[in-house]
């Protein structure tokens, strides 16, 4: 999952990280699989926080046309 | 002129007959003012509806009780369903109630009822065809009146759970003739364009004013939205079709905008959580190889050979050092012994002898002279005594048994 999908919701990215916690926290994990998982587990945070775009919205009103305007 | 004469119970029977092929008064509805109303221990119950204009006697037996949902007290205004049939012990005609419902209110009630019947038998209910809300939206659909507390309670709290949600409105109106289309239209027109969740309602009022909530165009267009709809009309209590029929029922336009909107900083929480979950738990993986390596590099330390050879080397001295010891401790019982040596022999000297009084004597070439046989009369001797040598000319020789004479 290294290559980000484009059509990943939050909630899968959610899941894949809960996966990403559990197999970190396995014993028999191999050193190079560790870094592995981290760094996957890394860029999906970074893509979980990218997703949101933090800019205050105004409400807009849309009319039968599909035209919208600030409310 | 013959005229025929009947008995009354004849008469009331016909009458009574014809009550009964009138198909109208076989089920209808009444409205009017409940009076004279008695609630008889039998469980019957005895009532007059009145109006303007005239009375009718109504009965409701025992056994129809369940059609009565309130408490009916006088001058209420109320629909009584039923049959309108004789009474021929009185020669009376009375409305056999089934079913009594408050007007008004009542009506909307009945047909509310019928509605609900009718969609879920249709299963339009049905928990199958409820969609899941998705739990992280970025746009939310609001189907509601422009003005009015629903449409401001939605937009604070989802503004205040996370401003980075666009909220897109469509005023709709909520109240009236036109009301259930304007929704209906407002759920395909949010959906057209595409918001993640729509939440679709109005504010408190009473079930009139709520009353396109239960039309079955506003019913329909949320069953056929493809985007998941909370309905969210009126108070807690208020129940419409439109909140059987929509994914999720909100009780009020405050909760369905709770139930929309995800918490933006909790949401980051979580973010930051995993980020440090993620970092412990690697942390901990390398702290664990570590220790692993550091055990090892001290196993292999201990097997290396530059560790043989000090090893080895210290033996080496250790051995040295043992043999040394071993050997003074030798030394020092040789020369124990030649001191203990030493001593005997100095009770043995003849020096020792010669100073307590006794001579040693030799010939002259320096041979022990111990016995008579040794010395020959006229030869010289050597006395030798404590500090010198006598010269000495041998006289004569005599045997003497010194043995025997001591043990004489």
């Amino acid at each position: 999952m290294g290559t980000k999908k484009k059509e990943l919701t939050l909630e899968e990215a959610f899941e894949i990280l809960e996966e990403t916690v559990s197999k970190l926290e396995a014993e028999d994990i191999t050193l190079e699989d560790s870094f592995k998982e981290y760094k996957q587990g890394m860029e999906i945070l970074k893509y979980c926080s990218d997703k949101i775009d933090k800019v205050e919205k105004k409400v807009l009103k849309i009319d039968e046309n599909g035209e919208t305007d600030e409310f | 002129m013959k005229q025929n004469v009947y008995t009354v119970a004849q008469v009331n029977s016909y009458i009574k007959n014809m009550f009964m092929q009138d198909f109208m008064l076989q089920s209808l509805f009444v409205k009017g003012e409940v009076s004279n109303c008695k609630y008889h221990s039998s469980g019957h119950i005895y009532f007059t509806l009145k109006d303007e204009k005239g009375t009718i006697s109504c009965v409701m037996f025992a056994g129809n009780r369940s059609g009565l949902a309130f408490r009916m007290q006088e001058g209420q205004q109320v629909v009584v369903g039923g049959t309108v049939d004789v009474y021929e012990r009185d020669g009376k005609y009375q409305l056999y109630a089934k079913q009594i419902v408050l007007d008004g209110a009542g009506l909307l009630y009945e047909k509310f009822e019928q509605l609900k019947a009718e969609l879920e038998e249709r299963g339009m209910f049905d928990s199958c065809y409820k969609q899941p809300l998705p739990r992280y939206i970025k746009t939310l659909g609001v189907v509601t009146a422009s003005t009015g507390a629903a449409v401001r309670d939605i937009i604070n709290i989802a503004t205040r759970r996370n401003p980075y949600v666009q909220i897109v409105l469509y005023p709709a109106i909520v109240q009236g003739e036109q009301a259930a289309l304007s929704i209906a239209r407002g759920i395909r027109v949010l959906e057209r364009f595409g918001v993640d969740v729509m939440i679709v309602g109005r504010g408190g009022g009473s079930i009139e004013d709520l009353w396109a909530f239960n039309e079955e165009t506003v019913a329909q267009a949320i069953f056929d939205c493809s985007i998941p709809v909370i309905s969210a009309v009126g108070h807690e209590t208020d129940t419409t079709i439109a909140d059987y029929v929509a994914d999720l029922r909100a009780p009020t336009p405050s909760a369905a905008a709770e139930l929309a909107v995800y918490e933006y900083w909790q949401y980051e929480e979580m973010l930051r959580e995993y980020g440090s979950t993620l970092d412990r738990l690697l942390k901990n993986k390398l702290d664990l190889y570590r220790g692993y390596l550091e055990n090892l590099g001290l196993k292999l330390k201990y097997l290396s050979p530059v560790n043989q050879i000090r090893e080895k080397r210290t033996y080496a001295l250790k051995l040295e050092e043992q043999m040394e010891n071993a050997m003074e401790a030798a030394l020092m019982r040789k020369r124990h012994l030649l001191e203990v040596y030493i001593e005997r022999l100095k009770g043995l000297s003849p020096l020792d002898k010669l100073k307590q009084g006794f001579s040693y004597v030799s010939d002259e070439e320096g041979r022990t002279v111990s016995t008579i046989e040794a010395a020959e009369t006229g030869k010289r001797l050597r006395v030798h005594v404590r500090n010198g040598i006598i010269f000495a000319k041998t006289l004569g020789k005599e045997s003497v048994e010194w043995e025997q004479k001591r043990r004489n």
